[in-house]
C-alpha cells in the first residue's frame, strides 16, 4: 500500500476577506497525491495553479478545507512549524532557478541541510552525491553567475533534493530555459522519479510537458476540470 | 554552527559593497577613533605624570615661589604698583635653614646645585669623568633616589662645617679603583670650574639606581665614558667657590605626611610671610604649589575632558548606528528575493534575524576596530609630536619627563562592546523586518 503524500479536500483560497475587493481563487480543490508519483498541473495563468502551488508548498495557508502533508495538518501550523514543513518535506524548483547570489553551488545545495542542522561533514558528503547525480560536480565551487541556465538549475534541483523531501515541487522548471536544456531538466526529473523514486509535482502551462507526466490535473477558474491520475492510479 | 556561516555570509555581503559599508562605517569609525584618541591621550598624560612623579620620589612636597604680594602692596599716587625685583626679594637661604629648625617634625628640604663636571685619572692613568653635584642632605633628591651601599650620605654637619666630604657611586668605585681597593676614607682629586683642584675624601658609595643607567648610557659605551654623578654639600663647594648668592626664586619642601597637609601649607605661608616682614619686605610672599593637588587637578581635567568627547562620541555613534539601520534597511529590499528563497528553503524566522544582525554587527564591529587602529595611531602621533616638541624646547627638563604613549585597554574593550551594541541595537530592528517578511511576496519581489 503506498503511502498518501498529499490529501487535499474542498480547498478554498480567498484574498482581501471581508473587503469589497473580495477575491475567491481556489474553489474547493480536492485531491491525493501518492508516494512516488509524479504529477502535472497544468492550467492557463490566472487559473489559480501559482495559489494552489503555494499551499501545497506550505508557503500559504488554505482559506477553508482541510491539507494533510504526510499526515500534518498544514492548515493549523504556525510559521515556524510551516518553515519545518517547507525545510523537510518540500524541495522546491522554481522558474528563475533562485540560487542565492554570490554562494557557490556547494553552499547553495547545503542550505536547506544547514537549516535542518546537519552537521557540516554530512552536508558536504551528501551536497557531492547531490551535485553527482545532477551531473554538476564538475562545477561545485561555481557562484551562481558562472553557470548557464541549465546548470543553474540542476544546482536548484540538487538544493531541493537535499533534505530527502517527501515532495518535488517544481513550478515551471523549464520556463526559463531553452527547448533543448529544457528537455535535459525534463530528463532529470523522470531520472529522479524512475531512480530516486522522487514524488514530483511540476506546475507548468505547457500541455506538451504535462503529457509526459504519469498523472495530469487540469485546472480552470481555480477548480479541477480534469485529472487523468484516477484512471492511472486504477490501473496500477 | 550557523554563526559561522552567518559570519561568512555577513562578510561576502559587506564585501560586495566595499564603498557602501565603508561609508556606513563612518559615523562609527569616527566615534570610536575620537574615543580612542581622547583616551590614549589622557591615559598617556596621567602614566607620564605618574611616571615623572615616581621618578622623583615623593610626592609629598610644595614647590614654593617668591612672589610679589599684590593685596600687601601700596600702589604711588599715579595708581601704580612700583616694583622692581630685587636679588634679595628672593627666598633666602637663612629663611629656608630657619624653616627647618623651626618646624623639624613637619618640614624638610633639600637643596641641589649642578657644578659642571671634573676629569680625573684612574688607578691605572686613565682618564674619566663625574658630575659635580652640591646637596644639603642625603633624602629628597629629585630624579634620583640613590641607596647607600655603604659608609654614610652628605650630612647637614658637612655642610656647616664647610667639609670637603664626597659620596660616589659603585660604578665610579669600579673606575677609579683597583678591584678590592677599599674607596671609604680615600680622597679624591677634582677639578672645579675655577681651575682649583680640591681634594674630597670618600665617606659613602651609593648604588648606581637602573632607571638613570637606562637614561644617561648608550648600550655599547665603554665603561669609562659613563660618566657618574658625585655628591659633595653645596655650603662646602659654594665656599670653595666664593659663591656669594644665597639666594633662590624656589625650593622645595617636603611636608610630613602624617599631618594635615593644609595646616602645614598655611604654616609654610604664615612662616614666610612673616619672614618677609622681618626682613621689611612686607610686599614679599610665597606661592605654593602641592605637586599631589597639582597632579589630581590635571586628573580630574583630563577626565572631564576624556567624558565630554566620549559624550561628543556617543552622538556620533548614534548617528552612524542610525546609518548602519539605514543601510540595512536597504540591504534587506534589495535582498527581499533572497530572503524570500531562504524561507522556502525552510529558513526559520530567527536564522533570518540572526543573519542580518550578524551583518549589522559585523559592519559595527569592522567600523569599531578601525576606528580603533585609527584611534591609536591619532593618540600616538600626538603623544610623540608632544613628546618632540617638549624635548626641542626643554631639552634639559624633557629628561625628568617620563613621556609615555599608552593607549587605554580599557577603552579598547568598551569601544568593541559598543560597537556590538550599536549593530545590535540597530540592526535588530532592519533584521526583524526582514524575518518577518511573507515567502510568496519576498519570493516574488524582483
Amino acid at each position: 500500500m503506498r503511502k498518501t503524500v498529499i490529501s487535499m479536500k474542498d480547498i478554498i483560497k480567498k484574498y482581501y476577506i471581508g473587503k469589497p475587493n473580495e477575491l475567491q481563487i481556489l474553489h474547493g480543490i480536492s485531491l491525493d497525491i501518492q508516494e512516488g508519483e509524479f504529477v502535472s498541473i497544468v492550467g492557463q495563468s490566472g487559473s489559480g495553479k501559482s495559489t494552489l502551488m503555494n499551499i501545497i508548498g506550505a508557503l500559504d495557508r488554505p482559506t477553508d478545507g482541510s491539507y494533510f502533508l504526510n499526515g500534518a495538518d498544514i492548515s493549523t501550523l504556525d510559521d515556524a512549524e510551516l518553515s519545518r514543513i517547507r525545510n523537510k518535506e518540500i524541495g522546491f524548483v522554481f522558474q528563475t532557478f533562485n540560487l542565492i547570489p554570490r554562494t557557490n553551488a556547494i553552499k547553495n545545495v547545503e542550505m536547506p541541510m544547514m537549516y535542518a542542522g546537519i552537521p557540516k561533514k554530512q552536508r558536504l558528503e551528501r551536497t557531492m552525491e547531490l551535485l553527482e547525480i545532477v551531473g554538476m560536480s564538475e562545477r561545485a565551487n561555481h557562484q551562481p553567475n558562472e553557470l548557464s541556465g541549465g546548470q543553474k538549475q540542476r544546482v536548484a534541483i540538487a538544493r531541493a533534493m537535499a533534505n530527502k523531501p517527501s515532495l518535488l515541487l517544481a513550478d515551471e522548471p523549464t520556463g526559463a530555459l531553452d527547448s533543448k536544456t529544457g528537455r535535459m531538466i525534463m530528463d532529470l526529473f523522470h531520472k529522479l522519479h524512475q531512480e530516486e523514486h522522487t514524488t514530483i509535482v511540476l506546475i507548468t502551462h505547457s500541455q506538451e510537458l504535462a503529457q509526459e507526466t504519469q498523472r495530469m490535473i487540469t485546472i480552470s477558474d481555480g477548480s479541477i476540470i480534469a485529472d487523468t491520475g484516477v484512471k492511472s492510479h486504477a490501473d496500477s | 554552527m550557523q554563526i559561522l556561516e552567518n559570519i561568512r555570509l555577513a562578510f561576502s555581503s559587506i564585501l560586495a559593497n566595499k564603498m557602501r559599508a565603508l561609508l556606513t562605517m563612518l559615523g562609527i569609525i569616527i566615534g570610536i577613533s575620537a574615543v580612542i584618541t581622547i583616551t590614549t591621550i589622557g591615559s598617556s598624560i596621567q602614566k607620564t605624570l605618574t611616571n615623572t612623579f615616581n621618578s622623583m620620589g615623593s610626592m609629598n612636597f610644595f614647590e614654593i615661589y617668591s612672589t610679589f604680594d599684590w593685596e600687601k602692596a601700596e600702589p604711588d599716587e599715579d595708581g601704580n604698583y612700583n616694583w622692581e625685583w630685587q636679588e634679595d626679594d628672593r627666598l633666602s637661604r637663612e629663611m629656608l635653614d630657619e624653616l627647618i629648625q623651626t618646624y623639624p617634625e613637619y618640614f624638610s628640604m633639600n637643596l641641589t646645585d649642578s657644578y659642571g663636571s671634573s676629569t680625573l685619572l684612574n688607578w691605572q692613568d686613565q682618564s674619566m669623568s663625574v658630575n659635580i653635584n652640591g646637596v644639603l642632605n642625603f633624602e629628597h633628591m629629585q630624579g634620583l633616589e640613590p641607596e647607600l651601599l655603604s659608609g654614610r650620605g652628605i650630612s647637614y654637619q658637612d655642610n656647616a662645617n664647610r667639609k670637603q666630604t664626597i659620596v660616589v657611586s659603585d660604578l665610579f668605585v669600579s673606575q677609579y679603583f683597583a678591584p678590592d681597593a677599599d674607596p671609604l676614607g680615600q680622597a679624591v682629586t677634582l677639578d672645579l670650574q675655577t681651575g682649583q683642584a680640591e681634594d674630597f675624601v670618600i665617606v659613602g658609595v651609593y648604588e648606581m639606581p637602573e632607571a638613570y643607567a637606562k637614561q644617561a648610557y648608550q648600550p655599547g659605551m665603554k665603561e669609562l665614558e659613563k660618566v657618574t654623578p658625585v655628591y659633595v654639600p653645596l655650603d662646602t663647594m659654594m665656599y670653595l667657590l666664593r659663591q656669594e648668592d644665597n639666594y633662590r626664586y624656589w625650593a622645595d619642601i617636603y611636608y610630613n605626611p602624617e599631618y594635615d597637609v593644609a595646616m602645614q601649607e598655611q604654616l609654610l605661608k604664615d612662616f614666610f610671610n612673616e619672614q618677609y616682614e622681618k626682613a621689611e619686605k612686607p610686599y614679599m610672599t610665597i606661592d605654593v604649589m602641592n605637586m599631589q593637588e597639582q597632579m589630581g587637578m590635571i586628573n580630574a581635567v583630563v577626565n572631564v575632558v576624556t567624558i565630554a568627547i566620549s559624550v561628543i562620541a556617543a552622538i556620533s555613534l548614534i548617528v552612524g548606528g542610525v546609518g548602519v539601520m539605514n543601510i540595512m534597511l536597504v540591504s534587506i529590499t534589495e535582498r527581499t528575493k533572497e530572503i524570500g528563497i531562504r524561507k522556502a528553503l525552510g529558513a526559520q524566522n530567527r536564522s533570518i534575524r540572526m543573519q542580518f544582525v550578524t551583518e549589522a554587527i559585523l559592519i559595527c564591529l569592522i567600523g569599531g576596530i578601525i576606528g580603533i587602529i585609527s584611534g591609536i595611531l591619532n593618540g600616538m602621533i600626538i603623544g610623540y609630536v608632544a613628546k618632540a616638541v617638549i624635548t626641542n624646547m626643554y631639552p634639559e627638563e624633557a629628561s625628568m619627563f617620563a613621556i609615555t604613549v599608552q593607549p587605554s585597554v580599557i577603552a579598547m574593550l568598551i569601544s568593541v562592546v559598543f560597537s556590538i551594541l550599536t549593530g545590535v541595537f540597530f540592526g535588530y530592528y532592519p533584521a526583524n523586518k526582514a524575518a518577518k517578511m511573507n515567502p510568496i511576496d519576498a519570493l516574488r519581489y524582483d
